[in-house]
């Protein structure tokens, strides 16, 4: 027993933390660490490329690529190191003492705690809603440019190969740097707070995650600087053309790979700390609908994602080691890419929508202080949007010249999903029906993105028919429905679910004015730029060409302007956060006389989040209903919200 | 990490703390996520597999391997035999520290290790003399491809493996604290399981 007694005597033995002094900043974890070890591990690429390359006798030993490519993952990890991603891990391994106990890497003191690697789980969800906003702008000024270069027939800004690199950055990230991770981040800041528990499960695996992510996006953006520029073969980097094209490819290639460990990470995270950290009494069937939606699409994001880092790194091989997985000189299979790229990235869109499901099911409940409708059965349809949502992905492929007999299959199961999709749709309607609405901000983006997802679930089930899909194929109908579930649908659930976690998240409530002016700005402009490009996607424009026929001038000149307001609606929503952030007025616990655990506790919640454990006794969403509670504290505090009005 | 839950018990030196975790299942939670990514992995090896199929199934290559290509199935089948050993030292290096035996469980990590760093070698030495490279068809690519993330993934187990032995002659784990020993054996037993089915799948049919 001495000596299993000994790992408990090393906590206590660790050593004591003083700041550290003259060349102790060096090796201290933090910026200044950065400076060697991202050079260092530059250096540990190029020298594997090098002894490689020598052993081998391949000439020459120095190839930009080759460099180029080791580098995208030899850098980020120096940059990890360097700011102490792992520092915890790397004692663990040799044995060293290490600190179980330490929370000194715990919550932010100050604004400089947001730029470090943070373990608690609110400033890791602050961290990530703000680094996804900020890629959300950056993919939407590369969308005003191409809508610039778009607004007269013929090419006047930017040449095609930029401009097929600006659609492809813009696509790649908004998808893996916005709307997939800003999800995860409001699920960091609001799952544990709803579940009862005190963090996550894993609070250093949970660091990491976030800080892979800044890793993607900044390489995706990166692309634009190498020669040849950006990565110019869409989101979806088809090869044989990738095979084919500039250095900024593998910016993509590599780019994924971070972004798509950080969401398994946090994907498991998320699963474990839900099985495991309920507090006493919340049963699955008294978890709130938000913490179902990011359950299912955990399990979506551990099983599915993997498909995607597969493709990539196929076609990362065929590029630098010259493999023949895709040429079909050579025996490989072309097609073969794009039947694993779906069978993650179809998966991805309810990774992209479910957990927006999710946030509409809470505020739609509280905002008209009604319980859900169809409680079980909107866990249940999620569960069912989560199976089925294996089973379709060749409808992205009905022209790609894939096996013929897969169509009509693939084409039912398409139809299939609409089910557990419309009981949702139908419960949210009888949710709010004859309930006392209060048509606040969020209120207000959960309707807008119930009728915008609607026009995109709907022209989501014309492409499902192999007959209409083949004459919309690659034509601006595509983007006209994409946008209407990613933008009408997601961005519109994170707008909501931001305003409406905005008073937990700060302390401060936004300013209402302004949030519904940026709402009906956002609406009317989103209609106004996608709307019409139904119709000029039926009537034959190509989507991702910087040129078009001369017919189609007009209709794109009023989407360009329309687009223009588009982006400028959210300088409203960024004016309204910084500066309600700064002087706001002060929100209570519990504005919105919300029954969930998280306004139980104070706003911003405390270092813990609950000085005890609370215990839950019935379920979340009884609003109207007398004497209803979903949780007590031990202390006899009981939390009845009397149904006054929000305003 | 692994630690979270037993933390509590332990003084505080000082600072805010948490409140005691609520636990609401039995399954520990290193444990779980462990399971959970090996979930994740075995999807990544099906996109491998799924490569494979697209060449070898779907595309109806006429030979398998290809006029001019051998596989040492002799060797590769040694190898195998060397790995799934290596699963046993590590299942017995676990029960022994259950039953408080630490140079069972000492000797036990050992071997394990010295058996994977075989089976790398091993499999290195195959690569340099099996007369293909991954550029010569996709065949090859595909061969490469799968064995290649094996090897990669035995790599990470032998650097897990490496942490648990490191820890274990350093005087940690106990018959009641060994889970920095479990999971990394419990990884370990997927690299070989996952072995078996890429050495049926590449060597054999």
């Amino acid at each position: 027993m001495v000596v299993a007694d000994a790992q408990h005597h090393d906590v206590h033995q660790a050593p004591q933390h003083q700041g550290p002094s003259g060349l102790g900043w060096l090796m201290a974890p933090g910026y200044l660490r950065v400076l060697w070890t991202v050079p260092m591990m530059f250096g540990v690429g190029v020298g594997i490329m090098a002894l490689i390359r020598w052993l081998e006798g391949w000439g020459p030993i120095w190839q930009g690529s080759i460099v180029t490519t080791l580098s995208l993952i030899t850098i980020p990890l120096g940059f990890l190191g360097g700011i102490g991603a792992f520092d915890f891990w790397l004692r663990y391994a040799i044995g060293r003492p290490t600190e179980v106990d330490d929370h000194r890497s715990h919550g932010a003191k100050d604004w400089r705690g947001y730029f470090k690697v943070n373990t608690d789980h609110k400033v890791i969800g602050v961290q990530y809603v703000g680094t996804t906003v900020v890629f959300f702008l950056i993919g939407g000024l590369m969308a005003m440019i191409f809508r610039a270069e778009l607004a007269q027939p013929g090419t006047q800004l930017v040449d095609t190969q930029t401009f097929n690199g600006l659609i492809s950055v813009h696509a790649a990230l908004m998808i893996f740097l916005f709307i997939v991770p800003v999800f995860a981040g409001l699920g960091n800041y609001v799952i544990p707070l709803m579940i009862g528990a005190p963090d996550m499960a894993f609070p250093k695996l949970n660091a990491l995650s976030f800080w892979l992510l800044p890793m993607g996006g900044i390489m995706m953006t990166a692309s634009f600087l190498v020669p040849g520029g950006a990565f110019a073969t869409g989101w979806t980097s088809y090869p044989p053309l990738a095979d084919h094209q500039p250095l900024g490819q593998v910016f993509f290639n590599m780019g994924v790979q971070w972004a798509g460990a950080s969401s398994i990470m946090t994907a498991l995270n998320f699963l474990v700390t839900i099985i495991t950290m309920r507090a006493p009494g919340m049963t699955f069937w008294r978890m709130p609908l938000l913490v179902w939606a990011n359950f299912t699409t955990s399990l979506l994001v551990v099983f599915a994602t993997p498909f995607i880092a597969g493709a990539q790194f196929f076609v990362a091989f065929d590029r630098v080691m010259h493999t023949h997985f895709f040429d079909p000189a050579h025996g490989g299979y072309p097609i073969g890419y794009q039947h694993i790229f779906w069978f993650y990235s179809h998966p991805a869109v309810y990774i992209m929508i479910l957990p927006g499901f999710g946030i509409i099911s809470e505020i739609l409940s509280v905002m008209s202080r009604k319980p859900i409708f169809g409680y079980r059965l909107m866990a249940m349809s999620l569960m069912g949007i989560l199976v089925l949502g294996f089973s379709v992905w060749a409808h992205h492929m009905f022209v790609a010249g894939m096996a013929g007999w897969l169509r009509v299959p693939i084409m039912i199961s398409t139809m299939l999903i609409a089910v557990p999709t419309g009981i949702k749709v139908f419960s949210w309607l009888a949710t709010i029906w004859e309930g006392k609405i209060h048509f606040t901000t969020p209120m207000l983006f959960a309707l807008g993105f119930l009728s915008m997802f609607l026009i995109g679930g709907l022209s989501g089930i014309y492409l499902g028919s192999v007959a209409l899909d083949i004459h919309a194929s690659d034509t601006y109908f595509i983007v006209a429905h994409i946008h209407y579930v990613l933008f009408g649908g997601s961005v519109f659930t994170i707008f909501a679910g931001i305003y409406y976690w905005f008073p937990k998240m700060t302390g401060r409530m936004y300013n209402e004015r302004l949030g519904k002016l940026h709402f009906w700005l956002t609406f009317l402009a989103f209609n106004a730029t996608f709307f019409p490009m139904h119709w000029i996607g039926l009537h034959g424009m190509p989507r991702r060409v910087a040129d078009y026929a001369p017919e189609y001038g007009t209709w794109n000149l009023l989407i360009s302007i329309a687009s223009f307001a588009l982006g400028a609606s959210t300088l409203v929503f960024l004016y309204n956060m910084i500066n309600s952030w700064i002087r706001g007025p002060k929100a209570g616990a519990n504005p919105w006389n919300a029954l969930t655990l998280e306004w139980l506790v104070s706003s911003p919640p405390p270092l813990f989040n609950f000085d005890e454990i609370p215990t839950v006794v019935g379920h979340p969403y009884e609003y109207g209903v007398k004497g209803a509670r979903h949780a007590v504290l031990n202390g006899g505090a009981v939390h009845a919200p009397d149904e006054v009005a929000v305003h | 990490m692994s630690a979270h839950a037993e933390a509590h018990s332990n003084d505080h030196h000082g600072g805010e703390h948490p409140p005691a975790i609520y636990l609401s299942s039995r399954v520990p939670q290193t444990i779980l996520g462990m399971l959970l990514f090996i979930g994740s992995e075995m999807m990544l090896f099906g996109a491998f597999f799924a490569a494979l199929f697209f060449v070898r199934v779907v595309n109806e290559a006429p030979h398998w391997p290809p006029a001019g290509s051998h596989l040492p199935i002799f060797v590769a089948g040694m190898n195998t035999i060397v790995l799934v050993t290596s699963s046993f030292t590590m299942h017995w290096s676990l029960s022994s520290i259950k039953k408080n035996d630490r140079v069972g469980m000492q000797a036990g990590l050992v071997l394990t290790l010295l058996m994977g760093i075989t089976f790398v070698v091993t499999q290195a030495r195959e690569y340099s003399r099996i007369g293909f490279a991954p550029g010569d068809s996709a065949f090859a690519t595909t061969f490469f491809g799968l064995t290649g993330l094996h090897g990669l993934h035995v790599i990470i187990g032998l650097l897990l493996l490496a942490a648990a032995t490191a820890r274990a002659f350093r005087g940690h784990f106990s018959p009641e604290h060994h889970h920095g020993l479990e999971i990394p054996g419990i990884y370990w037993h997927f690299v070989d399981v996952m072995w078996i089915i890429v050495f049926i799948t590449v060597y054999i049919i």
